[in-house]
């Protein structure tokens, strides 16, 4: 081939696309080794050892800890909402609550807003304690490992940046560039792939999916009676399930308490799609109501006599 | 399978989690409209069916009180949900819920005439053609009567039950509610009513309203419901009672406290 | 008196839900008890279809569904509600919560006010009282709820 200019930086195209080449295959693959051991993670033996706001932790991070604490809280009526958006408290602190939740009650007293709750100092030191406690026991990864995986990406990156920059200034210089181009892609897509790093190790998620499963009965499509289950419980729904608990436990405090609809909504809820989970949708997916099999009348929620259901208010 | 025994509570999706709690529980009652008799049950039943426990599907829009035939559709259904829930009997009710093509949303009492009693009958034996497995029939609430009832409620009762050759559900809560809304001895009625009979009984709450006591199903159980049950059971114990609960559930410790106070009333093993 | 079960039953029906007149022999007071018994149950188990609407209206709830439900009889809870929420939608009074809800259910599924609603198959957007909705894939997601 006549070679109408100089090689670019003085390295011949193919030497320099082989050697690139090994470096983003062993850079890759070494950092995915690295991170497959490093997400392992210690398994849960004893799942009642987790805490509904270590749950919520580990599906949905601070966020998600900071509503299930929100949503236990509201179960036992410790906080309440003002027309306004910000918080109120509605009640001491029930017994046997965890630093969080005092934290949160402690803002709330303060009339923050939901959204600022994950800002507040106190709020923001009892997260940190969780995590930490959860970094103990194998199931999430701290900000020191977290940084040292993304610094494997950052690699990858910097890998990149070398072969778009020598492939740019190839092709200003006429020449070819074609191959090196086409392995920019899939190296684009690693680099993506690497650098969304998860907080949980694989331990916490098969513990998690290991919890819905065993809870499926507090999902809210099946409209689960939370005065039933209690405030415990409750938050566990809000950990596994997401705010979408928040939504059918109390729909009035969480719009007043602007809480963000379908956050974490794991598990494929279908969120309010089926209203209130009547006894005909029975957690099947057939259509709600209205089925050949629920009949055209109203409720399918038993006999009994002309008793009239929801309280009889005269 | 065996039949209902024991003590035993409502199914209902809200209440799952705690009912699958419920150590002793040897049965259970699920609206049968609410289950798709193809596919998987809800998860709930499944694992119910799983430790052995009993299941019973009970209809509630079969309509057999009505004067148009009962749609064999419906009657389908509630066989195949009994099948898919291996149940060793249905219920339903001595009611109607439609007529003149309009829905009416709940049970409606039918006239103690003859000619409604052989209305009924017809419709129960259609069922039963239909159905794998025995029917009970449940006597509802009524908050008023038909102005031509010729015969008293006992004597309805035991001329359908005999002429079907079907069980009967007892509602103890609607003894009583027909007696503090139309009069009469809800005692002396039980005493009438053929015992020998009683697949298993209903047991529910109610409040006051307008005047009237309205069987809601969102309440506690009276205390008078639970003396009624003592005396039913002081004549001839029935094998199973049910705990019904349809809406506004309380903390889980005043649930297992009512089905705690029936197994007390009743004589039969505590289930939580 | 005999005469036509289907006839009398029917009759009956009528006065308790359609707004019929009180068929010959009833007691007026205990069939009167019967009718608000049934519109209460009623209202309850629309309330269980659609949460969000009968939390948007709050205490109002049983009042604006039983002024709306006069003379209908019920097509089903889900239909009710659906056809309470458009009724709502078009005079202007649909609050904030309930056109969250209206929004994702017409996304979701289609609805000509006469048969069962069926499910979209093809993505859609709905809109309700300022809440704008879209369905893809069977999945739902309110894109702008209403204004508060």
């Amino acid at each position: 081939m006549t070679v109408l200019a100089a090689d670019t930086w003085g390295v011949p195209g193919p030497v320099f696309l082989r050697w690139y080449l090994v470096a983003a295959v062993a850079l890759v693959v070494g950092t995915a080794v690295y991170r497959f051991r490093a997400l392992a993670g210690t398994a849960v033996a004893d799942h009642g050892a987790l805490g509904p706001q270590q749950v919520a932790y580990l599906n949905g991070g601070d966020q998600l800890a900071v509503w299930t604490s929100l949503g236990g809280l509201r179960r036992a009526g410790a906080v309440g909402a003002h027309p306004d958006r910000r918080l109120a408290t509605g009640g001491p602190l029930p017994a046997g609550v965890t630093p969080l939740d005092q934290a949160v009650h402690h803002a709330a007293s303060r009339g923050l807003r939901s959204r600022e709750l994950a800002r507040d100092e106190w709020v923001r030191r009892a997260l940190d304690e969780l995590r930490d406690g959860l970094v103990r026991r194998g199931l999430a990864l701290d900000q020191e490992r977290r940084r040292t995986l993304r610094r494997g990406a950052l690699l990858v990156g910097a890998l990149l940046a070398v072969g778009v920059v020598r492939a740019f200034v190839g092709l200003t210089h006429g020449r070819p560039a074609g191959f090196l181009i086409l392995t920019l892609f899939p190296l684009f897509a690693a680099f993506l792939l690497l650098n969304r790093v998860p907080w949980r190790t694989r331990a916490a998620t098969a513990a998690l999916r290991d919890l819905r499963r065993r809870h499926a009965w507090l999902r809210p499509s099946a409209a689960p009676a939370y005065a039933t289950y209690g405030p415990s419980d409750a938050a566990l729904g809000v950990a596994l399930f997401g705010t979408a608990t928040l939504w059918t436990m109390n729909p009035g405090f969480a719009e007043q308490a602007e809480i963000q609809r379908q956050a974490m909504g794991a598990g494929g809820s279908s969120g309010t799609s089926c209203g209130g989970g009547s006894s005909c949708s029975g957690g099947s997916s057939s259509s709600c109501g209205g089925g050949s099999s629920c009949g055209g009348g109203g409720g399918c929620g038993g006999g009994g006599g002309c008793g009239g259901g929801g309280g009889c208010g005269g | 399978m065996s039949g209902p025994a024991g003590v035993g509570i409502g199914w209902r999706p809200e209440i799952a989690g705690f009912v699958a709690g419920l150590p002793g529980l040897r049965f259970v009652e699920v609206v049968a409209e609410g289950v798709h008799p193809v596919g998987p049950l809800p998860d709930g039943l499944a694992e119910l069916r799983e430790r052995g426990v009993t299941v019973v599907p009970h209809g509630v829009r079969l309509s057999l009180g009505g004067a148009e035939p009962v749609d064999p559709g419906r009657v389908a259904h509630l066989a195949a949900v009994a099948t898919a829930l291996a149940a060793p009997l249905v219920s339903e009710h001595i009611a109607f819920v439609r007529a003149g093509g309009l829905e009416a949303g709940h049970l409606l009492p039918l006239p103690r005439s003859r000619e409604a009693v052989a209305a009924v009958v017809a419709n129960v034996r259609r069922a039963q053609a239909q159905l794998p497995v025995p029917l009970a029939l449940e006597p509802i609430a009524a908050l008023f009567d038909w102005p031509d009832d010729e015969l008293d409620e006992a004597d309805f009762l035991t001329e359908i039950l005999d002429a079907t050759g079907a069980l009967l559900l007892l509602d103890v809560a609607n003894v009583h509610a027909n007696a503090r809304n139309r009069g009469g001895d809800a005692a002396a009625l039980l005493d009438r009513l053929p015992l020998e009979r009683v697949a298993y009984v209903h047991v529910a709450g109610g409040a006051e309203a307008g005047g009237f006591y309205h069987d809601t199903h969102t309440d506690p159980v009276p205390a008078e419901v639970l003396d009624l049950v003592r005396h039913l059971c002081d004549r001839r114990r029935p094998p199973a009672l049910l705990l019904e609960r349809d809406g506004h559930y309380p903390p889980a410790a005043e649930l297992r406290g009512e089905l705690d106070a029936l197994a007390a009333a009743s004589g039969h093993p505590v289930v939580t | 008196m005999s005469g036509d079960l289907a006839a009398r039953q029917a009759e009956l029906v009528a006065a308790l839900v359609a707004g019929g007149p009180l068929p010959p022999g009833f007691a007026p007071a205990p069939v009167e008890a019967a009718r608000r018994a049934l519109r209460r149950k009623r209202a309850a188990e629309v309330a269980r279809h659609w949460p969000l609407l009968a939390a948007g209206l709050g205490a109002d709830w049983p009042a604006v569904f039983t002024d709306w439900a006069h003379g209908r009889p019920t097509v089903g809870s889900l239909r009710d509600g659906w056809d309470l929420a458009r009724a709502l939608r078009d005079r202007g009074t649909l609050p904030p919560l309930g056109a969250d809800e209206l929004a994702g259910r017409e996304a979701a599924s289609r609805y000509d006010g006469r048969a069962a609603p069926r499910p979209r198959r093809l993505p859609a957007f709905a809109r309700a009282g300022g809440a704008v909705a879209v369905q893809l894939a069977g999945r739902v997601r309110l894109v702008r709820p209403a204004p508060r």
